[in-house]
């Protein structure tokens, strides 16, 4: 059958998976912490029907041949970790990292996540845990009667309890990781990301030192989707997707026409 | 039996290469930094037999690719970069080096430069590494720093991308779907190639010519199908010519 049919067809699954991406970036426009993908397209391997270079007598050659392309496939989906902006909640555990940390979280089975979501509350024990209930690491209690916690730049975290101000307690040290390949990282949902080979082992330390950011209270991090880019995207994918379909109605007319024969 | 209709099914047949052409041009219009396949016909005379030397194959053949900028779009990423004007990337591929436009680059676990294919991107003197903990960008002629995140006074210089410039008829697409020098030979480094920072190269493949070329491509196979149609009329009128009950 005709090659350009299947050529097409890869042309339409490739766009297909450009809106599916650019879907799940607009679905996730509000999603706190949340860092936009970009698919990446590359060619298929072309067929090649006469080779170049070959001798067309004793002293010539041909200068070029005939390579037909088989169409394209997606290859990444390239997170881009741009930062987001910052929004004031005023949430006393709200903290946004300005840099290129990680927020470390304990998981159920023992691995550690990583997250640029800093919206955390306090569990039942005091516990500071993410909105879905997942431990901060190194863990961070905040006891019963705590009237104000402060969280400094460098993750400091001090409170005020039983309204002694004059004697702030302090809790803890909350430590950031980085990667020196974030896009390497695995997105598991639920805004956490895992690490993988490609991303390489974390580099824990103190906020505010090295390229970890400091820690803002008192603020998130917004997504760092772009809707207009992401739209102006769609469309283009869209008219990409309906030229292919032209072409796939174009092979399928000419092979109307053989079946006439 | 006429040799028309091998005339005519020749025609079909190097039709149907020029619809993958473009099927595939039309597949790649999103693909970062593609080049479009140029294709072309030509005839080839029909050898041997009696008769004037009226008639010629049509057979289709690649012009190489179309060389021209495609259109810039920014991504705001740090290491993206697009060729403005003529130059290539400097890539590693499995048969030596080959040179790409799509300078859509990452840093892998080790630090190491490289495509999102995993090729790793040629620098003027060997392979470029990002040390850690630093931010890295790409300056316009192709530079690579990285700047100490503890110390942003300190940059460190990386090394340079390595940005050939050889003459467009030297350069051919490889079945990878990457560029190399006829020759095989490595090009040289060329310091007038400048790079737009932030962005990357889209496709140039203009889809108004394709969609055309297409049209066009149809009709055309029509019509030889319509030639084969008409031989085996005529074959079918001289053979009842000859019937003897006719």
């Amino acid at each position: 059958m005709f090659r350009s049919l299947l050529t097409a067809k890869t042309g339409m699954d490739a766009m297909q998976f450009n809106v599916d991406v650019i879907s799940n970036n607009l679905a996730n426009v509000s999603t706190t912490g949340f860092k936009r993908e970009r698919p990446v397209f590359q060619d298929l391997l072309y067929q090649n029907l006469r080779q170049p270079g070959s001798a067309t007598s004793q002293s010539t050659q041909l200068p070029t041949g005939l390579d037909v392309g088989t169409g394209v496939s997606p290859v990444a989906t390239a997170r881009i970790f741009m930062q987001g902006n910052m929004q004031l909640t005023d949430g006393p555990l709200d903290m946004a990292i300005n840099g290129a940390g990680f927020f470390q979280i304990a998981m159920p089975d023992g691995k550690t996540a990583y997250t640029r979501d800093g919206s955390f509350q306090v569990d039942n024990q005091g516990t500071v845990v993410t909105s879905n209930g997942y431990p901060l690491e190194p863990a961070l209690q905040v006891p019963l009667g705590t009237t104000k916690v402060t969280i400094a730049k460098d993750g400091t975290v001090t409170a005020i309890i039983n309204n002694d101000s004059a004697a702030p307690t302090q809790l803890g040290n909350i430590q950031l990781a980085t990667f020196i390949n974030p896009p390497g990282l695995q997105a598991v949902g639920g805004n956490l990301y895992l690490e993988t080979a490609a991303s390489g082992a974390p580099t824990v330390g103190t906020p505010g030192t090295n390229s970890l950011g400091a820690l803002n209270q008192g603020y998130v991090e917004a997504s760092n989707v772009n809707v207009t880019e992401e739209l102006i995207n769609m469309i283009q994918a869209q008219r990409a997707y309906e030229m292919n379909s032209r072409s796939v109605r174009t092979s399928d007319e000419m092979l109307q026409k053989l079946g006439t024969l | 039996m006429d040799r028309l209709i091998y005339v005519a099914m020749t025609g079909a047949k190097q039709t149907e290469y020029r619809q993958s052409t473009v099927a595939n041009n039309l597949a790649n219009a999103n693909t970062t930094g593609f080049r479009a396949d140029l294709a072309a016909f030509r005839a080839v005379p029909v050898l041997g037999g009696p008769g004037l030397a009226t008639r010629a194959f049509a057979v289709e053949q690649g012009a190489g690719s179309d060389l021209s900028q495609g259109s810039f779009q920014q991504t705001g990423r740090e290491l993206d970069a697009a060729i403005s004007g003529d130059g290539w990337f400097a890539v590693q591929s499995a048969s030596g080096e080959a040179y790409t436009r799509n300078g859509n680059f990452v840093v892998d676990a080790s630090g190491m430069l490289k495509t999102y294919t995993g090729l790793i991107v040629e620098g003027d003197s060997g392979p470029l590494t990002i040390p850690e903990n630093t931010q890295a960008s790409i300056a316009a002629d192709g530079t690579v720093s990285a700047i100490d995140l503890a110390n942003p006074a300190q940059a460190v210089e990386v090394g340079r991308l390595k940005l050939v410039n050889p003459a467009a008829a030297e350069m051919e697409k490889g079945l990878d779907g990457l560029f190399r020098r006829r020759n095989g030979e490595a090009g040289q480094p060329d310091p007038n190639v400048r790079l737009s920072v932030g962005g990357i190269e889209g496709s140039n493949v203009n889809a108004v010519d394709q969609l055309v070329t297409m049209i066009a491509t149809q009709r055309h196979y029509d019509m030889q199908i319509k030639l084969l149609q008409t031989a085996e009329q005529n074959s079918r009128s001289a053979a009842s010519i000859l019937s003897l009950n006719g």
